[in-house]
């Protein structure tokens, strides 16, 4: 017998019993839906915290401090009832407060194993009185920082991306300050916005022309700032810190850079600069708590799609039992003229593989309208997803499907064996006989 | 008969059941069948003719004794060669049918083809020709379920001879049947053996049906006790009052009760 006759066969034996097979391909849509769902739902957080990371910086990238700052940052989680329970003050050591990191230290940084010293930049906390545009009276507060290194891959909705050299000033402005400001996200790039800042003695206001080079969406990490070149990141510091001693002008208290990530783990990368005194956080540790809040939901998800599938398996092994004995008669003369045991095995096998693939088909055809419409609702207005026009919450991609209706028909595969083997294993003359 | 025979049994035995439940369905039966004949295998239930024929038809195997079909031993044979031979060379025609009763006429007389692997054209085109000798091939695309019973066992023969086989095991052909219907399937049956030489072995309590073959094998209680040929059959013996019942099968019964005694 052809595969393909058996193939076609199977399915016209499901068609026989609608109902029957309709409700156990209900059952098994039940456990593709919710794995489908939760995978899609993953792939979107995952999709979304990626571009997030790639506006941060990139893989690569390591946010550094002096290692005293860090263990102070801990022992004031502790004083304020941490895990850990408040720590004792030790008098060798900086417990309170921001220790600065010293030009040694930077030095011996530049020169660790797997950490690329060009990228080595110095964070400085820009303070900035507010901003506002031509286009309108309104002044706004507003938040930047100099783009961290790396892979200078901003999340941008339009516009193109910063030139981090140039000796002009250029920003990517965050969106929502762009109707603010009077203008479309097409209109905005390349026009000026004045960023000001109030100089602390005289209360004058200094303005700084910024040329607007892209428009980027709002996003977790960034939390609503907007990234500058380092020209206008350092005139910015710069002014900020006028009146401060030299001395304290100077300190460095955080530095941004990237690691030969291909090459070394994070873990390692830590260890080296643990040697020299500080201490560093990679994206996945920034954003891990996000990451890791998603995946224990999904996980709870996937399991109760999986246990849903678990029932739907012993359904399937029900519908072909009952199957197997309504067509014992049918069996017995297929095998009588002359088809075989491994043929008639594949029949049932095939009609159990079908139930899943269509149980799947059915499960992810619906996962995904329902996704389209729950995407559209929360990008509306009013959705909660209003402000993260780049954030798909279900994404679905093809190799998630296929590895769902694979997983889903080698269960179903699974559970028509048992009832298939009982079909092979029938006598033609016993079978013939049954009434 | 010096030719080689088609199907040979020597001391074919059958057991079914173990100790207490032990049953010897077949005492050692030899049996020669020549191709091109038609015979009959005749006895009331529980005989063994029916597990006779399920053991020449290679559908089961026998505890004891040899059959050769063409001279050579089948239980020599593998599964699939024996799958293999009840698909090409037998056909098989049951009292009760055994259709596939949702399915299309046509659809149910490909079955053998189908099982064969003949691509699509082929296999209609041989099922059609199959239903036209039967006279069905106008309800080709009917439901098999809403044929009379003359009809639907007439697609049983249709699909018998769909595979062009050597052989065709009828079990009761008739035995749902009423007389006018009967014959017309005998007819049938008949036919083919006399016009494509294809072996007829019948298994029926019919007297009547059985009186049509070229030869009776007469089975009681798993044994061979009687043969006739056509020329020799004593019709004052065997046929009573005509019917279809009693007599007849009281009649075999005696001759049982002789050969036991």
């Amino acid at each position: 017998m052809k595969i393909l006759d058996i193939i076609k066969d199977a399915n016209v034996n499901l068609l026989r019993n609608k109902l029957r097979s309709f409700l156990t391909i209900l059952a098994i849509f039940i456990g593709s839906f919710s794995i489908i769902s939760t995978s899609a739902i993953q792939a979107g957080v995952n999709n979304f915290i990626d571009s997030q990371v790639d506006s941060y910086g990139g893989e690569g990238y390591l946010a550094i401090v002096a290692k005293d700052s860090f263990d102070a940052l801990e022992g004031l989680q502790g004083a304020m009832g941490g895990n850990s329970g408040p720590m004792e003050y030790d008098p060798d050591k900086i417990q309170t407060g921001m220790s600065p990191i010293t030009d040694e230290q930077i030095e011996k940084l530049k020169k660790v194993d797997g950490i690329d010293g060009d990228s080595i930049i110095e964070q400085k906390s820009l303070n900035i009185t507010y901003v506002t545009s031509k286009e309108t009276d309104k002044k706004y507060l507003f938040a930047a920082e100099a783009l961290p290194p790396g892979n200078v891959k901003v999340d941008t909705v339009t516009g193109r991306g910063l030139d981090l050299k140039a000796d002009e000033y250029q920003i990517v402005l965050e969106e929502k300050y762009v109707d603010a400001l009077g203008y479309t996200n097409e209109e905005i790039v390349d026009k000026k916005i004045q960023l000001v800042v109030l100089d602390e003695y005289t209360h004058q206001e200094k303005i700084f022309d910024a040329k607007v080079v892209g428009v980027i969406a709002p996003g977790v990490v960034s939390m609503g700032q907007s990234y500058t070149n380092n020209k206008l990141a350092d005139d910015i510091y710069e002014e900020n810190t006028k009146y401060y001693p030299e001395e304290v002008k100077k300190n460095t208290y955080a530095v941004a850079a990237n690691y030969d990530y291909e090459k070394y783990s994070v873990e390692e990368i830590k260890e080296k600069l643990k040697d020299i005194g500080l201490s560093a956080m990679s994206i996945e540790d920034i954003i891990g708590t996000i990451k890791s809040f998603f995946d224990v939901i999904l996980t709870v998800f996937k399991i109760f799609g999986l246990i849903a599938l678990l029932a739907a398996a012993i359904g399937i092994i029900n519908t072909l039992f009952m199957s197997v004995q309504e067509r014992t008669r049918e069996i017995g003369l297929d095998k009588a003229l002359g088809m075989s045991s491994a043929k008639v095995f594949l029949s049932f096998s095939i009609e159990a593989i079908s139930l899943g693939f269509w149980g799947s088909v059915f499960g992810i055809t619906v996962s995904m309208i329902l996704g389209n419409i729950v995407n559209a609702a929360f990008h509306s207005e009013g959705g909660f997803l209003e402000a993260f026009p780049t954030f798909n919450l279900a994404t679905y991609t093809i190799s998630d499907m296929i590895s769902v209706t694979i997983l889903i028909m080698v269960i179903a595969f699974l559970s028509g064996t048992l009832p298939a083997r009982r079909a092979a294993h029938k006598n033609p003359i016993d079978a013939l006989r049954y009434e | 008969m010096s030719k080689r025979p088609l199907l040979s049994t020597r001391n074919l035995r059958k057991v079914y059941g173990k100790r207490d439940t032990r049953f010897e369905a077949l005492k050692g039966i030899d049996l020669d069948i020549y191709e091109g004949e038609s015979v009959a295998i005749i006895g009331k239930s529980g005989s063994g003719k029916s597990t006779l024929m399920h053991l020449l038809a290679l559908l089961d195997k026998p505890t004891e004794g040899s059959i050769k079909l063409n001279g050579k031993n089948t239980s020599k044979l593998r599964a699939g060669k024996l799958n293999e031979i009840r698909n090409k060379e037998f056909g098989f025609v049951f009292q009760s049918f055994f259709m596939n009763s949702n399915d299309s006429v046509l659809n149910n007389v490909i079955l053998p083809l189908k099982i064969n692997g003949v691509g699509f054209r082929e296999r209609r085109r041989r099922a059609l020709e199959a239903l036209r000798i039967v006279e069905l091939d106008d309800k080709a695309k009917n439901k098999a379920n809403d044929l009379s019973g003359g009809q639907k066992q007439r697609v049983c023969i249709a699909r018998a001879i769909v595979n062009n086989p050597k052989v065709i095991f009828a079990d009761e052909p008739t035995g749902n049947l009423d007389s006018a219907t009967g014959e017309r399937i005998e007819k049938l049956l008949f036919g083919l053996n006399k016009k494509k030489g294809i072996t007829l072995i019948i298994v029926t309590h019919d007297q009547d049906l059985a009186d049509k073959c070229d030869r009776q094998i007469h089975i009681a209680d798993g044994k061979i006790f009687g043969e006739n040929t056509r020329e020799d059959v004593d019709l004052e013996d065997f046929d009573g009052d005509g019917d279809n019942d009693g007599m007849r099968d009281h009649n075999t019964t005696k001759h049982i009760d002789v050969e036991e005694d």
